[in-house]
């Protein structure tokens, strides 16, 4: 009798989605994300494009750390690019959003190569310190180049108009972080399951035997590096789009702590675990509000005139409980309700 | 048959009009309630400003409230709180706006903050009146339902510069400003009193936001032999500039800008920061009007809200005082276009705090009054120089 999840050839393996049932309640999701902006108010609208611009960059984080094993402690320096490069090409010289959020994509990624020529030497932490330093010089950058980026006055950014389609209302601009985020779920999904992929998963399993298997390490580890940069930056433009203003304030560095957060929490390594930690991150604030509101008045007073404070220690009270009980993240603990579901009563 | 036809389409009309009378009621109205939203930074090192900010209004809005609320109405309070950060400070502003449903809007966080949020509240179109962070992008071009309380910052240190140059002739200068929007500003201010004063700079320096060190500084500030010095630093920058100027044993003339003319700076300060000038649109506590007002606040708060009243409080307070008089000019059936058409007629309203304030048709920003004053170490206190 067969039990368990088996795999039986090497194309289920690959399978960019294991069974049918699966697509049909990713569809049915697709649906309920078409449905939302005509359902939800203007500030639920404002989470879910957050959740979108947020799964857009930390599906890019995902690449680089979740995939090939290279922490990036100065991710945000590859999103305030992407800003830049979009509100620079787009709002000071009136090139069409298509070329900003292509440049968005190309700058951050050209960027990404003067950081990721270091990874070729550089592990763990000294690669984050690396990161780090990155994200403070480019901010540094920005505030000097003052002829181009307007320094710290920052530039303001109209939402896109793209093939005569509007974005401007905030229905419209969730369609298009929408898209923008499917497109790179469809293509993180697809770049895990590509040769590109696996060597990716390789180095970050082993970097001495990924080598020996005739994988080259520079070439990888700076192809993990631009590919995360380009999706980042496209995450930057569409949350300069979002802030409406660009300027190195609206990019703190906590955003990379952040991304990170949203890794461990759902998952390293996994696309669906980028997804569920964004999602959890950015609600998790909204809802510990909503749930204390129930209890008190006075609680839903303090979660919303003290509220960074409260939610920075929400953020790190849910990072420790994580690592501690479910170090697999939201993905793990997935798997293990999945199989113990398909299972039982048997266990494994 | 045509009779009960006429009575009917009558009284049909008349239920629909005034039904459609209760559906045009504007949000954040009840019989007995008038919202008021605000987003402020309340938590981390901002919070110094938004949440006095927030006591301002809150001051403006208990005095309302005693003396009978807007027309009969109490007004209510709604504050959000933005930690700061830009993202925060638009799903701030679209709750209070979509969830609590909030009739108008006061405060609005930093200036980047509050640049970002301007598309969101044009295209809400509710009444606002920012008084935290005035910058230029917030009224030029002017926006229909947004007016700004204050002083654009490059009037401020011009004001300020023209004071001491005409107080030092012949002086040597220093500057030292914030890489950010709020340095860039002083040093174009500063700029253009150079060009046409003709001020002999010696030192012209720049540092990085959060710095806490100006021990190198302030040594090439002293080897420059600048004899005027204006600190553009904020808070705790000035602070660290003054104390390592103490240690140096030099004392220029010194100038500060407003986001740092709060009295517990004094404090901290200590004997280095006798006698500092600084340029400022409200009144400073030690005058007539600053010790009023501080009376006024007394019981209309919690100790612990009035231990935090700073400067902030007075703009905060005069923006209330403002956005309320202009609702209850507009009677019983307040709407958004009433209060902004009468935000728009106001015209030398006193507040106590600042000089009158008046806006106008296509004026969306206030244009306060500067002043100088200097500091007073052994009152910790800034008082008006005559």
């Amino acid at each position: 009798m067969r039990t368990g999840d088996y795999k039986q050839t090497y194309g289920e393996l690959v399978a960019l989605i294991e069974s049918p049932p699966i697509w049909l309640w990713s569809a049915v999701l697709l649906l309920a994300l078409i449905v939302a902006p005509y359902v939800l108010n203007a500030y639920a609208l404002s989470f879910l494009m957050i959740i979108l611009i947020t799964v857009t960059g930390a599906l890019g984080l995902n690449i680089l750390t979740g995939y090939t094993g290279l922490i990036s402690l100065g991710h945000v320096g590859f999103l305030v690019t992407g800003a830049y490069a979009y509100a620079i090409l787009v709002a000071k010289y009136h090139l069409p959003p298509l070329i900003g959020f292509l440049g968005a994509g190309l700058v951050p990624a050209l960027a990404s190569l003067i950081v990721g020529a270091p990874s070729l030497r550089l592990k763990g932490l000294y690669l984050a310190i690396t990161t780090l330093a990155f994200s403070f010089i480019i901010n540094t950058v920005i505030l000097e180049m003052r002829w181009l980026t307007n320094g710290a006055r920052g530039l303001s950014v109209q939402r896109p108009e793209i093939l005569g389609i509007s974005f401007d209302s905030d229905a419209a601009f969730t369609y298009l972080c929408l898209g923008v985020a499917t497109l790179t779920l469809f293509a993180t999904l697809n770049i895990r399951r590509s040769r590109v992929g696996r060597a990716f998963v390789a180095i970050r399993d082993n970097d001495t035997a990924a080598r020996v298997m005739g994988i080259n390490l520079h070439a990888y580890k700076l192809l993990a590096f631009v590919t995360s940069a380009f999706i980042t930056g496209l995450a930057g433009a569409l949350y300069g789009i979002y802030l409406s203003f660009v300027s190195v304030e609206g990019f703190p560095f906590l955003l990379s702590i952040e991304a990170l957060a949203i890794l461990i929490v759902g998952g390293l390594g996994s696309a669906l675990g980028a997804v569920l930690g964004t999602v959890l991150i950015v609600l998790l604030p909204e809802a510990a509000r909503l749930v204390f509101s129930f209890f008190s008045a006075q609680l839903d007073a303090v979660f919303t005139t003290g509220a960074q404070e409260l939610k920075s220690m929400l953020y790190g009270l849910v990072i420790i409980l994580f690592l501690r009980f479910q170090p697999r993240g939201l993905v793990g603990a997935w798997h293990d309700i999945r199989r113990a579901w398909v299972n039982w009563p048997l266990r494994y | 048959m045509r009779n009960h036809l006429t009575t009917a389409s009558i009284l049909l009309a008349t239920t629909l009009l005034a039904g459609g009378g209760a559906f045009a009621a504007e949000p954040g109205i009840t019989d007995t309630e008038i919202l008021i939203g605000d987003v402020e930074p309340l938590t981390g090192p901002p919070a110094l400003l938004g949440v006095a900010a927030s006591i301002g209004h809150k001051i403006a809005i208990a005095e309302a409230n005693n003396a009978g609320g807007i027309n009969g109405r109490k007004i209510k309070y709604v504050l959000e709180d933005d930690g700061y950060v830009t993202a925060r400070t638009i799903q701030g502003v679209k709750k209070v706006i979509e969830v609590d449903k909030v009739f108008a809007m006061l405060g609005m966080s930093g200036s980047g903050q509050s640049i970002a949020v301007m598309p969101v509240l044009e295209k809400a179109g509710i009444p606002t009146v920012i008084d935290v962070a005035p910058v230029k992008l917030l009224w030029e071009p002017p926006r229909k339902n947004v007016f700004v309380v204050g002083q654009s910052y490059e009037e401020g240190i011009i004001h300020l510069v023209n004071y001491l140059a005409e107080k030092n002739p012949g002086k040597k200068w220093g500057l030292i400003t914030q890489d950010d929007d709020y340095g860039i500003t002083v040093r174009d201010g500063f700029d253009s009193v150079v060009k046409s004063k003709k001020l002999k700079v010696v030192y012209s320096g720049n540092y990085k936001k959060g710095q806490q060190d100006f021990s190198s500084d302030m040594l090439q500030l002293k080897d420059s032999g600048a004899e005027v010095f204006l600190a553009g630093g904020i808070i705790a920058e000035n602070i660290a500039m003054m104390k390592e100027l103490e240690k140096l044993n030099v004392k220029p003339v010194t100038g500060i800008f407003w986001p740092g003319r709060i009295e517990p700076v004094l404090k901290l300060m200590g004997p280095a920061g006798d006698g500092i000038f600084a340029v400022d649109y409200v009144e400073p506590f030690a005058g007539e009007a600053g010790k009023a007002f501080l009376e006024k606040a007394r019981p209309l708060v919690s100790e612990a809200e009035f231990k935090g009243i700073n400067r902030y409080t007075m703009s905060g307070y005069a923006a209330a005082k403002v956005l309320i008089a202009a609702i209850e000019r507009c009677g019983k059936q307040p709407t958004w276009a009433c209060t902004i058409s009468e935000l728009e007629k106001t015209k030398n309203v006193e507040t106590g705090v600042m000089a009158p304030i008046s806006f106008g048709p296509g004026i969306r920003f206030s244009n306060q009054k500067l002043q100088i004053t200097q500091a007073d170490t052994a009152t910790l206190s800034f008082k008006p120089v005559k």
